[in-house]
C-alpha cells in the first residue's frame, strides 16, 4: 500500500519529508523540554543525549528519504541533523567528563558515547571532504541503535578502580574508537561498492534475512519448550538487574515472547527459503515473491519489537531459580532490543534498496572509486588497530605486568587484526579487487562488532569494564 | 639421492614462503584463537565449572587436542611457529629483488621503456636544452630533485621520491618478528608469580604458576595502605617496598597500581590489599591486682612483653570472630567482629597463667591466677599487600617491535613511492619531443593528479620560454 502511494507521488513525499522530520524533532524535544522543566533540570547528559537521538533519528530517516526520493534538499538537511545531533553528543560527553571526573572511556556505556560521537564526526568528514553522499544511511542508523543501547545501559557515574587510572588506558581506548569508527565506515563503503558493482538486489534480499534469521536465532538461545524467554529481572527502585548468584542474573521467563521470536524466524526463513528456490527454478516470479515475504516478514519484527517492548514493561513474571513473580524492564535486556532494532534497521536498508536502487547507482560514486575508497579507509583503520593492540599491551603491563595475557578481548583484538592482515595481503600482493575485497571488508567490520559487544556480553574475561 | 633431497627442501621452502600459505596460517590461527575464547580454558576458569558445563566424553576430547588451553597447546604454538618462519622466508625471498629496484633505479630510459609506463606524455619542445631546462625547474617546483643522466645529447632527468615506501612491508615483517621474539623470550625464560607480605614482613620467595620460586633477593614491606572513594571504593592502594640485597638495602620505593618498582628486571606491581585476619598491634591497660597504677602495653603477636621484674605477658591466640561451636572455639569470619584474646602470663610468683579478654564483653571475668588485670584499649588487624612480581626480559623486544610496527605501516600507507623520467626524443617526422613518465608504487588516483600537474608545469614553463624572459624569472622568484 505504502509502496503505491510513495511510487505515485514521489514529489509530494519528497517536499514534505524536511517539513515532517522538523515537525517531529520540534514535537519531540518541545515535550521532552516541557517535560524536564517541570522537573527542574534542562542541561543534562540524559537530555543532551535525548537531543543527540532526536537528531540522529532524523538524520537516518532524511539520508533514507534521500535514498528514496533522491532529493538534494534532504542530504543537507541529513548533514545539518547530524552536525546538531554531534554538537549535543559532544555536550553530553562533555558534561559526563566533568562529572566523572575523567575521559568517558571506562564502561560499556562510556566507550559507546566516545564511539557514536567518532562516527557522527567521521561520517561528516567522509561526507563532506569526499563527496561520498549516503554513508550515513548505514551509519547513522547505527549511531542511533548505539544511543539507543546506551539509554538502555546503566549509567551511572563509578568510580575508577585504581587499574583504571592511567593515561595509556586514554590513549588505548580513543585509538579503539577510531579504528572501530574507520572499520564502520569501510563496511558502508563495501555495501555501497556492491551495489555499485552489479549485485543483484535478490543476492542481497538473501543476505539480509540469513542474517536476521541467525539474530532471531541468537534470541531463541534463552528460549523453552514451551514457548517463553528468559530474560534477567530487573529492580526498579535500584535501578539494576536483580542478581542470582554472584555476576549471574536472575532470569524470569516471559510466555509467549519465545513463540513471537519462533515465529518471526519462521516468517524470515520464507524469502530465504523462497530465494533459493527461485536461484534453482531460474524465476523472476518466485523471486518477486521472495521479495513480498520478506516484506511481510518486516511487519513481522515491527510487531515483535512493540509486543517485546509491552512486555518488557509491564507484568510480573515467574522464575525457575526462584519463587516468587519478579518484573523486568527493556534495561535488563539492553542486547535483545539493540538486535530487535538494528534487524529493522537493515530490513529498512534493505527496503530502499529494493524500490529505489536505480537512483542509489546514480546518487553513489562509481565502483571503482568506492572500492578504492574502501581500501582507503581500512589503510587508515589497520595502523590504528595496530597501535591500539600496542597501546593495551603497555598499559596491560604497566598495571599487571603483562602484556598479553589471551584473555577474550585481547584474543579477538587479535583476530580482528589478523582478518584485516588476511585484506591486507590479498589486496596488495595478490591484487584483489572488487566483490572479494568487499566482502572481506564486510567480514573484517562483523569481527570487530562481536570483538566490541559480543565478548563484553558473551565471554568473561580481564576487560570486565569494557 | 640427494638431488631428490634438495628439491625436497626446496619444494618445502618454497611452499612455506609463499603468500597462500601465510594467509591460510593467518586463517588458522584466527580460527584457534576464537576456540580458544569459545571453549573454557584450564588456567583462567574454575574446574568444577568446566565439569558441569561439558559432558567427560566431550572434555576428554577437548582436553586431547589441548582446546582447554589452546594458548599454551604444542599445535598452536607451532601454528605461530610457521607464520613467523613464513613471514621471514617469503620476506628473505622478495627483498633481494625490492632492494635492488630501489638501489639500482633504471635511470637512463630510452623510449621503448617510457613506452611501458602507465603514466606518459610527450611535450613537443625547440631543443633539448630547453625541454630539459624547463622540466627540470617543473621537477624542482614539485618539490623532487632532479638528476641529470648522460650527457650531450643523451641528457635525461630522472627523479624519485620516498623510495623507502618499498621497504615498508619489510620493516613491518621485520618489527612483528622482534614483537614475536620478545614474546618467546619471555615465555622461555621470563616469569610471573604473586607474593603477600605483612607490613614489616621480608622474603624471597613468590609463587610462580603455583609452585615457589627463589628470587634472587630479598623484598621487605616497609608499610602498606588503602585509600578509598567518598563511596568506600577503593581509590589508590600503595606499599612501601625495600629491596634487601648481601644484607643491606640496595633499593626502595613507594609503589601504587601504575607505579611498579623495578629491580635488576623484576617488577613489584600494587595488586592487592587486605587483612591476614592476625592482629597487628594491641594495646592494653595493665593492672597489678594487688596494688595501684595502670600501665599501658603494646602486644604484637610472637612478642614476649616484660610486664615488671618478675612477669611477662604474651598473645597465645587471637580469634577474630570469637563463637564455640561445640565444643570447639571457632572464627566465624577473619574481621574483627567478637575478638577473643587469650593471653599468656608467666610469673616467677604464680607461674603460667592463661587469661581471656573479650572487648565486646568488657565484664567477662574468668577466675585466673594471674597476678594482674587487663583492660582491651585497642586493636589494630594486622593487613597484608598483594604485589605480582614480573621478570620480562623480552618486554623490550616488544616495544621496540610495536614502534617499528607503526613506523613501517605509516611507510606503507601514507608514503608513495615516485619515480618520474623526461627524456628529450624525436618523433617520426623529426619533431622534437619531451617524454615524460612517472610509475608510483600505489594510489594512482592521487600521482595522476600529480603527473599532470607536472605536466602543465612544464608547458608552462615552455610557453614562458616563448614569452618573455622576465615574467619567468619573477614566477621562479616565488616559487623558491
Amino acid at each position: 500500500m505504502m509502496r503505491t502511494r510513495i511510487e505515485s507521488h514521489p514529489a509530494t513525499v519528497g517536499n514534505n519529508l524536511n517539513l515532517l522530520v522538523t515537525l517531529g524533532c520540534a514535537v519531540l524535544l518541545g515535550t521532552a523540554v516541557l517535560a524536564s522543566v517541570g522537573r527542574g533540570k534542562l542541561f543534562n547528559q540524559q537530555n543532551l543525549l535525548y537531543v543527540a537521538l532526536v537528531f540522529y533519528a532524523a538524520a537516518a530517516v532524511l539520508y533514507l528519504g534521500f535514498g528514496i526520493a533522491g532529493r538534494e534538499s534532504h542530504v543537507h538537511f541529513a548533514w545539518l541533523a547530524t552536525g546538531v545531533g554531534l554538537l549535543a553528543n559532544t555536550l553530553a560527553a562533555a558534561n559526563r567528563w566533568y562529572i566523572a571526573g575523567h575521559p568517558p572511556f571506562s564502561s560499556l556505556y562510556e566507550t559507546l558515547l566516545t564511539f557514536t560521537l567518532t562516527l557522527a564526526a567521521l561520517t561528516l568528514v567522509v561526507e563532506l571532504r569526499y563527496g561520498m553522499r549516503l554513508v550515513g544511511t548505514v551509519t547513522m542508523p547505527l549511531a542511533v541503535l548505539s544511543v539507543i543501547l546506551m539509554e538502555l545501559l546503566p549509567a551511572d557515574v563509578h568510580p575508577l578502580a585504581p587499574a583504571l587510572q592511567s593515561t595509556w588506558l586514554h590513549v588505548h581506548v580513543t585509538m579503539a574508537m577510531l579504528a572501530y569508527a574507520a572499520c564502520a565506515v569501510s563496511f558502508a563503503l563495501a555495501l555501497m561498492f556492491l551495489i555499485q558493482d552489479r549485485v543483484p538486489t535478490g543476492t542481497f534480499l538473501a543476505w539480509c534475512s540469513a542474517m536476521l534469521v541467525v539474530l532471531y536465532a541468537g534470541i531463541l538461545i534463552r528460549a523453552d519448550a514451551a514457548g517463553g524467554l528468559a530474560v534477567a529481572a530487573w529492580d526498579p527502585s535500584e535501578g539494576r538487574e536483580i542478581l542470582f548468584a554472584k555476576h549471574t542474573p536472575l532470569l524470569v521467563i516471559i510466555p509467549g515472547l519465545g513463540a513471537v521470536a519462533l515465529l518471526v524466524l519462521a516468517a524470515l526463513s520464507v524469502p530465504l527459503a523462497l530465494y533459493a528456490f527461485a536461484r534453482w527454478k531460474r524465476s523472476d516470479r518466485i523471486q518477486e515473491w521472495a521479495n513480498e515475504a520478506f516484506f511481510i516478514a518486516i511487519f513481522f519484527q515491527l510487531v515483535t519489537a512493540v509486543v517485546f517492548m509491552q512486555r518488557l514493561r509491564g507484568g510480573e513474571y515467574p522464575s525457575r531459580q526462584a519463587p516468587g513473580l519478579f518484573t523486568t524492564s527493556p534495561a535488563a535486556s539492553p542486547f535483545i532490543i539493540a538486535g530487535l532494532f538494528a534487524g529493522l534497521a537493515v530490513s529498512l536498508l534493505y527496503v530502499m534498496l529494493a524500490w529505489r536502487r536505480p537512483v542509489l547507482e546514480r546518487l553513489f560514486p562509481a565502483a571503482d572509486r568506492l572500492d578504492r575508497l574502501t581500501y582507503k579507509t581500512i589503510s587508515i583503520a589497520f595502523p590504528l588497530l595496530t597501535l591500539m593492540i600496542a597501546t593495551g599491551a603497555y598499559w596491560a603491563n604497566r598495571t599487571w605486568g603483562a602484556y598479553w595475557s589471551w584473555d577474550p578481548k585481547e584474543t579477538w583484538a587479535l583476530i580482528t587484526w589478523l582478518t584485516y592482515v588476511a585484506y591486507l595481503h590479498m589486496r596488495i600482493a595478490r591484487g584483489w579487487r572488487g566483490r572479494r575485497a568487499a566482502y572481506f571488508a564486510i567480514i573484517g567490520f562483523a569481527v570487530v562488532v562481536f570483538t566490541f559487544f559480543g565478548v563484553t556480553y558473551l565471554l568473561p574475561g580481564l576487560h570486565s569494564y569494557a | 639421492m640427494s638431488s631428490n633431497f634438495t628439491s625436497i627442501v626446496r619444494r618445502i621452502s618454497l611452499a612455506l614462503s609463499s603468500l597462500r600459505t601465510g594467509i591460510v596460517l593467518v586463517i588458522l590461527l584466527g580460527i584457534a584463537a576464537s576456540a580458544g575464547t569459545l571453549i573454557m580454558q584450564r588456567p583462567l576458569t574454575d574446574p568444577e565449572m568446566i565439569r558441569q558445563s561439558y559432558s567427560p566424553a566431550t572434555l576428554r576430547w577437548f582436553d586431547a587436542f589441548g582446546l582447554t588451553d589452546v594458548f599454551h597447546s604444542r599445535w598452536f604454538v607451532a601454528l605461530l611457529g610457521l607464520a613467523g618462519l613464513n613471514m621471514v622466508l617469503a620476506s628473505l625471498d622478495r627483498f633481494p629483488q625490492a632492494w635492488r629496484y630501489i638501489a639500482r633505479p633504471y635511470r637512463q630510459s630510452d623510449p621503448a621503456f617510457l613506452g611501458t609506463l602507465k603514466l606518459q606524455k610527450q611535450i613537443p619542445i625547440e631543443s633539448e636544452e630547453q625541454g630539459i631546462d624547463a622540466a627540470e625547474r617543473a621537477f624542482r617546483s614539485i618539490g623532487l630533485k632532479p638528476q641529470q643522466v648522460g650527457s650531450g645529447r643523451h641528457r635525461s632527468l630522472f627523479a624519485e621520491r620516498h623510495p623507502c615506501a618499498r621497504l615498508a612491508a619489510y620493516v613491518v615483517h621485520a618489527s612483528l618478528l622482534l614483537v614475536f621474539a620478545g614474546g618467546i623470550t619471555d615465555a622461555v625464560w621470563g616469569y610471573r608469580g604473586y607474593i603477600a607480605l605483612s607490613p614489616n614482613q621480608q622474603s624471597n620467595m613468590i609463587e610462580a604458576q603455583g609452585a615457589p620460586k627463589a628470587l634472587p633477593f630479598t623484598l621487605r614491606c616497609e608499610g602498606a595502605g588503602q585509600e578509598n572513594y567518598a563511596d568506600g571504593s577503593p581509590r589508590r592502594w600503595w606499599s612501601k617496598l625495600a629491596v634487601i640485597e648481601g644484607g643491606r638495602v640496595v633499593a626502595r620505593k613507594e609503589i601504587a597500581v601504575n607505579e611498579p618498582l623495578v629491580y635488576r628486571g623484576v617488577r613489584f606491581f600494587q595488586s592487592g590489599y587486605g587483612s591476614t585476619g592476625e592482629p597487628g598491634a594491641l594495646r592494653l591497660e595493665a593492672t597489678l591486682k594487688s596494688g595501684f597504677g595502670a600501665q599501658e602495653i603494646v602486644l604484637h603477636p610472637n612478642e614476649t612483653v616484660q610486664l615488671d621484674a618478675d612477669a611477662t605477658v604474651q598473645l597465645e591466640r587471637f580469634v577474630p570472630d570469637f563463637i564455640i561451636e561445640g565444643n570447639q572455639i571457632e572464627s566465624r569470619s577473619d574481621q574483627p567482629n567478637n575478638p577473643g584474646i587469650q593471653l599468656l602470663v608467666d610469673s616467677k610468683n604464680s607461674g603460667k597463667t592463661v587469661v581471656w579478654l573479650f572487648p565486646r564483653f568488657p565484664n567477662f571475668a574468668h577466675a585466673d591466677q594471674s597476678p594482674y588485670s587487663f583492660k582491651f584499649r585497642d586493636l589494630q588487624m594486622g593487613y597484608f599487600t598483594g604485589l605480582q612480581v614480573a621478570y620480562e626480559p623480552g618486554q623490550w623486544a616488544v616495544w621496540t617491535g610495536f614502534g617499528f610496527a607503526a613506523l613501517g605501516l605509516g611507510m606503507a600507507f601514507y608514503f608513495v613511492h615516485l619515480r618520474v623520467w623526461a627524456v628529450p626524443t624525436n618523433d617520426d617526422r623529426g619533431q622534437m619531443l619531451l617524454w615524460v613518465g612517472a610509475s608510483a608504487s600505489k594510489n594512482r588516483e592521487e600521482v595522476e593528479g600529480r603527473f599532470s600537474q607536472l605536466t602543465e608545469k612544464i608547458e608552462r614553463n615552455l610557453a614562458g620560454d616563448l614569452d618573455t624572459r622576465d615574467g619567468e624569472l619573477a614566477a621562479s622568484m616565488v616559487t623558491t
